[in-house]
């Protein structure tokens, strides 16, 4: 069942890349910024949006900010969690990237796109981190030191060589940021010269849905809630 | 109708609860579309049992130290079990497991695999899996129907049975339940090939409320004096498996929220957010307006009888 790797496909180099996602943050961009800042201690990285204009030059200026370099790929199409994962695993490709950090808190949607970018990209995943620290050293050559959320544990992790890491670090508290200008810096990734087809991507499409309306009333916030309430083991031997 | 696959995480030498959920929500699937119900866990056994080569080895019969798990599987409804060996430690990770599982994927070619969407390894190889097998992936769902049964999460995704395509569910909201026989068939997959030594866990510690994950109550100060909104906030809690917090000066980013009263809190957007006493607003999922005792207890009680 695993994708075979095509044998044009070129292998990943040394590089590093943040993946911000396919539209903006839900609350607060203060968790871009916490992954834009965690990224930087990498050195030279590029961060990468799709999406609407007004989101990539939102994600532009907060890499510009962050002293990063960014990358975006505009785009309508409206995908899942694979489709996106096209999207970025071929923009790694592009940039000769083998570190993956992705912003994994700022919408709901975004986790499981590091499972599938690492997928795609056979490459190691580490979820649910919370801290991160680049090594490298001569006689250990190049290790990402990690800290991630298990449960009740925090795991330390050591890592070597390709890997996709979702980051959920908070940046410093921003009440209002000024409405970011079109970026002249950002480099724009056209899909077809990423050399994704639209048509063929857009088999990953989310169909519409109705947008799901505040539960106000004790019934439905119940019900909201009972898909989190923890099972019990069943009684008997 | 292909396989309907649960993957069992173990909670010491039993199955853990939100594994026998799925387990259960995989049997009401699997009787309604004439599936077979097939439970797999992934073990360590360090005595490299048969795994010279690299396809893996099939047996039937015994394993060492699972016959509790066999029994609770097959108590749960299972089918079959299929244990997966793995000379490697196991732990949450997919660097871990990962191989071994693939070889019970690989084995089974399901078409629907489910996960306790609270089992250990749910975050890590649920949606790996779903990339693996190029499935559609649903979180926090649930079996509904009787003739028909499908599964449903609370944003109107769905899976049915004459959908098209594979797909990966992590299961809520549902309860374990003793239905099955004792006595059902073990298949012992022998796999080589041991962890993806790209990541390696140093350690680990007590995490902290503000390292940020599962469930967490935030109640307000005023609310707080009230014994009897405190006593349900705790049972809440209990029924969430969730930290009860006052307030928070670091951001957080849990999966849920519950926040009681009007305080103020700095989730991540990637939380789901249900405020009780407070008119809600944007970016809420859920809200009940007004004092927050009456309907913090009806909530509770409704939750309780669930």
């Amino acid at each position: 069942m695993k994708r075979p790797r095509a044998q044009s496909e070129p292998t990943l180099g040394g590089g590093v890349a943040v993946w911000l996602g396919s539209s903006a943050p839900a609350r607060s961009i203060r968790w871009l910024d916490g992954t834009l800042a965690a990224a930087a201690k990498f050195g030279a990285v590029t961060a990468v949006a799709a999406g609407d204009p007004t989101w990539l030059d939102l994600a532009a200026d907060r890499a510009n900010r962050a002293g990063l370099a960014s990358a975006g790929v505009p785009t309508e199409l409206q995908l899942d969690y694979l489709g996106w994962a096209q999207v970025m695993a071929a923009v790694a490709r592009q940039l000769d990237a083998s570190t993956i950090l992705v912003d994994e808190a700022s919408r709901p949607e975004r986790f499981p796109e590091v499972a599938a970018i690492a997928e795609l990209l056979d490459a190691a995943q580490l979820t649910h981190v919370v801290a991160i620290s680049p090594d490298h050293t001569k006689d250990r050559g190049s290790v990402i030191h990690a800290s991630r959320v298990a449960g009740t544990e925090l795991q330390t992790c050591r890592i070597r060589g390709p890997v996709v890491i979702g980051v959920r670090i908070a940046g410093p508290a921003i009440e209002e940021y000024p409405t970011p200008m079109p970026s002249a810096s950002m480099k724009r990734l056209e899909l077809a010269a990423l050399g994704l087809d639209p048509v063929v991507l857009g088999h990953r499409a989310l169909p519409p849905r109705t947008g799901q309306p505040a539960r106000k009333t004790v019934e439905r916030v119940a019900e909201h809630l009972s898909m989190h309430v923890i099972p019990r083991a069943p009684k008997g031997p | 109708m292909g396989a309907v696959l649960v993957h069992i995480d173990l909670d010491g030498d039993r199955p853990h609860p939100s594994s026998l959920a799925a387990l259960a929500a995989g049997r009401a699937v699997a009787s309604s579309w004439g599936a077979t119900l097939y439970a797999a866990l992934v073990i360590h056994d360090p005595t490299d049992r048969g795994t010279a080569d690299s396809t893996g080895q099939i047996s039937h019969g015994h394993v060492p130290g699972v016959e509790t798990v066999r029994a609770a599987l097959a108590r749960g409804g299972a089918d079959k079990v299929v244990v997966a060996i793995t000379d490697a430690p196991v732990s949450s990770l997919w660097a871990s497991v990962g191989g071994a599982w693939q070889g019970v994927l690989d084995h089974l070619r399901p078409r629907l695999v489910l996960f306790g969407a609270d089992a250990p390894s749910a975050s890590e190889v649920g949606p790996r899996t779903g990339a693996r097998i190029g499935a559609r992936l649903l979180v926090r769902a649930r079996a509904v129907g009787l003739d028909h049964v499908e599964l449903r999460d609370r944003d109107g995704g769905y899976v049915r049975a004459n959908d098209g395509g594979a797909a990966v569910v992590l299961v809520g909201a549902t309860k374990p339940t003793h239905i099955g026989d004792d006595d059902i068939d073990l298949v012992v997959l022998a796999m080589p090939g041991g962890a993806d030594n790209r990541i390696e866990i140093a350690g680990s510690v007590p995490a902290e409320v503000s390292h940020g994950s599962g469930t967490i109550v935030a109640i307000d100060d005023a609310s707080a004096g009230d014994a009897q909104i405190m006593g349900a906030a705790t049972r809440l809690a209990s029924l969430l498996g969730a930290s009860v917090i006052r307030s928070s000066a670091t951001p957080l980013a849990p999966e849920l929220c519950v926040a009681i009263g009007s305080l103020s809190i700095d989730l991540a957007g990637a939380a789901s957010l249900i405020r009780i006493g407070h008119p809600g607003g944007k970016h809420v999922d859920g809200s009940i307006p007004g004092l927050p005792g009456p309907a913090l207890l009806e909530l509770v009680k409704t939750l309780e009888d669930v």
